[in-house]
């Protein structure tokens, strides 16, 4: 499906190696100079997709549109690495089934969101939020003006006080045989009869301006977690109070009994001693592993913080 | 090899970067020619990335 824009690979190529080439002319400045590498953030002249979050939005946008929301607007949080002049866009967290949306607008689900966030920042500290993408059901492809007014005040607490907006519309007439992605526009990409248009809007901006868009390669780091979403919205509240409370706390994604599950491991005082759990689908499941040995327990509790903290208060009963 | 004395910038760099280190695990980078400090990695905060997903708009 991205043989068109995979085929600019050498084009990319060369524009990764002149990103990472930058990176090291500061990393050398940084060392002449003796200061931090922290960069100075100019206007966004480009934002760099990598070739998983592509798959994602497009994808993920394609299913939206043949299910049973179908007509309502959707759309992600993207996370990514925020630099002196471009933003590379490493991750995307769906807006959630337990969003608010309609065919005129989209309320993305924060406590979902939060918790992906967490789990995917566990790789990479330095994932910020860049900017989001959202649906329109018609053809505008523009940001609208109450886009505008709420993107106007957000924008000043992302890095750069800058953010990205992805405008998604359905209004491509498809081109006959296998839908390969063009770009008709620097800030427009279009699949099949899906198009995405960029922009950027800086603090104190009066109107978004159009945002060249280039594809790399690399992850979607969050697509794993879209087959956990669920699960996650389900816990969300909880899993993020869990994280607040007690350091070291990881998350995977694992392969459960009947369908992907999240694995949430909690570190124990002991060394080779953890307490995992298994979220699937509705059901969790409690793993005491001690030296290597796993043991099934069963706190009789259904909420997950509950559940960990009644099995910690139990395991510190039973320590001399 | 260069025993030269930090300046009060360097120290003080320097000192901010080994108490983030000791405090928030952030990383310190080090010039892997001759391992001299040259900086922090720009990390971001739970609380900055939390902030802004919460306070994300409605989308019209």
């Amino acid at each position: 499906m991205f043989q068109a824009l995979v085929s600019y690979a050498s084009q990319f190529a060369r524009d990764l190696q002149r990103s990472l080439s930058g990176r090291q002319a500061v990393g050398r400045e940084a060392t002449e100079h003796g200061y931090s590498a922290k960069p100075d953030y100019m206007p966004l002249e480009r934002v760099l997709l990598t070739d998983g979050v592509g798959r994602t939005l497009f994808e993920e946008y394609a299913e939206h549109q043949v299910g049973s929301r179908g007509e309502e607007e959707t759309g992600w949080v993207l996370l990514g690495v925020r630099e002196e002049r471009e933003a590379i866009v490493l991750g995307t967290l769906p807006a959630g089934t337990e969003r608010d949306a309609g065919v005129g607008h989209v309320q993305f689900n924060s406590a979902g969101q939060i918790v992906g966030s967490r789990i995917i920042r566990q790789f990479d500290r330095r994932l910020t939020i860049l900017g989001i993408v959202h649906t329109h059901p018609g053809s505008l492809r523009h940001p609208s003006d109450g886009d505008l007014r709420g993107d106007s005040g957000w924008v000043g607490q992302l890095r750069g006080r800058e953010g990205i907006f992805g405008i998604g519309t359905a209004d491509v007439k498809p081109s006959p045989g296998v839908a390969v992605a063009y770009q008709p526009k620097p800030n427009m990409q279009c699949l099949d009869k899906l198009r995405l248009s960029w922009y950027a809007l800086r603090e104190g901006d009066k109107n978004y301006r159009p945002l060249p868009v280039v594809l790399t390669l690399g992850p979607d780091l969050a697509r794993p977690l879209h087959s956990v979403w669920s699960v996650i919205e389900m816990h969300a509240d909880r899993l993020d109070r869990l994280c607040r409370q007690q350091s070291g706390i990881t998350f995977e994604v694992v392969t459960g009994k009947q369908e992907p599950a999240l694995a949430v491991t909690v570190p124990l005082a002991q060394a080779g001693h953890t307490l995992r759990v298994m979220l699937e689908g509705k059901e969790g499941r409690y793993y005491w592993l001690r030296d290597g040995e796993l043991l099934l327990v069963d706190p009789k509790e259904s909420r997950v913080d509950r559940a960990v903290y009644l099995l910690l208060a139990e395991l510190a009963a039973t320590t001399n | 090899m260069d025993f030269r004395p930090l300046n009060d910038t360097e120290r003080r760099q320097l000192i901010t970067a080994l108490r983030g280190n000791a405090e928030h695990d952030r990383c310190i980078l080090m010039d892997r020619r001759d391992t001299s400090f040259i900086g922090t990695v720009d990390e971001v905060t739970d609380e900055e990335v939390i902030s802004a997903i919460k306070s994300v708009p409605c989308h019209y």
